[in-house]
């Protein structure tokens, strides 16, 4: 059984290793495991605010997702989101458990009304993303540069909360 | 139009920054709303110009307005970058812009060796007429990105390919 409490810090060595894992990383920005720890930092610091759950089953981590809440005031009313589930357990419904417990958290903790997210073309999680009801509002076709002149897009899209 | 010098922002450029953002008016295109908010801003602009990524428009000696460049920290991700641009309330329609825009591309083609720039401006922002003369393209539009009191304003993004 999945239970979803908030991230500690111990969860983090988890991530890195997904991330670490196959090809996972041609879906996020970062391309070495120093830019993977970077990140990271960046992912404890919001932690620290409650806006991470981790996801567990038999008390390990399987999943982690991140609100990242806005710094100004005109904007705290959205913000974008990081999901990444363990390579191990993926298709087992741990990614659309995660985005509800992360969609009640923050309406209810940040007094969210609307979440967006970044996704790159051909990621599987898009079918995900549209059976949550999250639309399409733009996309940038060269956003990854994978080699010389091989570029992935990212589309942008959003959820009203 | 006035008679303009373009260069690299200097550290002692920051007052005239805060100056400009002081104007509450100026804020509104901006998601700043707080003094610790614009703070924050500033440094982190200020951090991009340590690495030559933003550029002073001057008149006179004085400047008029600036631009910079947020460089990407991710090599995927760094054949491209946001950018912000800024000018000084009394400089408005006198071609500032245009001129920083110009040269902003200049410094990220040629120096950053960047393929395309990026701004994310909100929906009833006048710079948009410019930026389309100047060969950006929308690539997107977010509705209810802003809400400032009673007044709920999309996010429009738009790029161009240098």
């Amino acid at each position: 059984m999945i239970t979803i409490r908030a991230t500690v810090e111990s969860d983090l060595p988890h991530l890195v290793q997904w991330l670490m894992k196959g090809d996972i990383l041609q879906w996020f920005p970062m391309l070495n495991q120093a830019e993977i720890e970077d990140n990271m930092r960046i992912w404890s610091a919001y932690s620290k605010l409650g806006a991470s759950l981790t996801a567990e089953l038999n008390k390990e981590p399987v999943g982690l997702a991140l609100l990242y809440i806005q710094p100004y005031k005109k904007l705290a009313h959205q913000c974008l989101f990081a999901i990444v589930v363990a390579p191990s357990h993926r298709g087992q419904g741990i990614g659309t458990q995660l985005m509800q417990a992360l969609m009640k958290h923050g309406k209810e903790k940040f007094h969210l009304e609307m979440l967006h997210l970044e996704v790159y073309e051909g990621n599987p999680a898009i079918a995900l993303y549209q059976k949550l009801g999250f639309t399409e509002f733009g996309s940038q076709k060269r956003f990854i540069k994978e080699g010389p002149g091989l570029y992935r897009g990212k589309i942008m899209m959003q959820k009203h909360l | 139009m006035v008679d303009l010098d373009i260069r690299y922002t200097y550290v002692t450029d920051i007052s005239y920054l805060k100056k400009w953002l002081d104007v509450q008016s100026m804020l509104h295109w901006f998601p700043m709303t707080t003094e610790k908010e614009v703070e924050d801003m500033v440094q982190s602009w200020m951090g991009m110009s340590r690495y030559g990524a933003a550029l002073t428009a001057t008149c006179e000696g004085i400047p008029c307005g600036m631009g910079v460049l947020f460089l990407m920290p991710y090599k995927k991700v760094a054949h491209h970058c946001a950018f912000m641009l800024l000018v000084d309330p009394h400089y408005q329609k006198q071609g500032v812009g245009t001129s920083l825009i110009k040269n902003l591309k200049h410094l990220a083609k040629t120096y950053f060796h960047l393929e395309l720039i990026h701004i994310e401006i909100y929906e009833d922002n006048p710079i948009l007429s410019l930026l389309l003369k100047l060969d950006f393209h929308e690539f997107g539009r977010q509705e209810g990105f802003v809400k400032e009191e009673r007044l709920v304003l999309g996010r429009i993004l738009l790029e161009c390919d240098l």
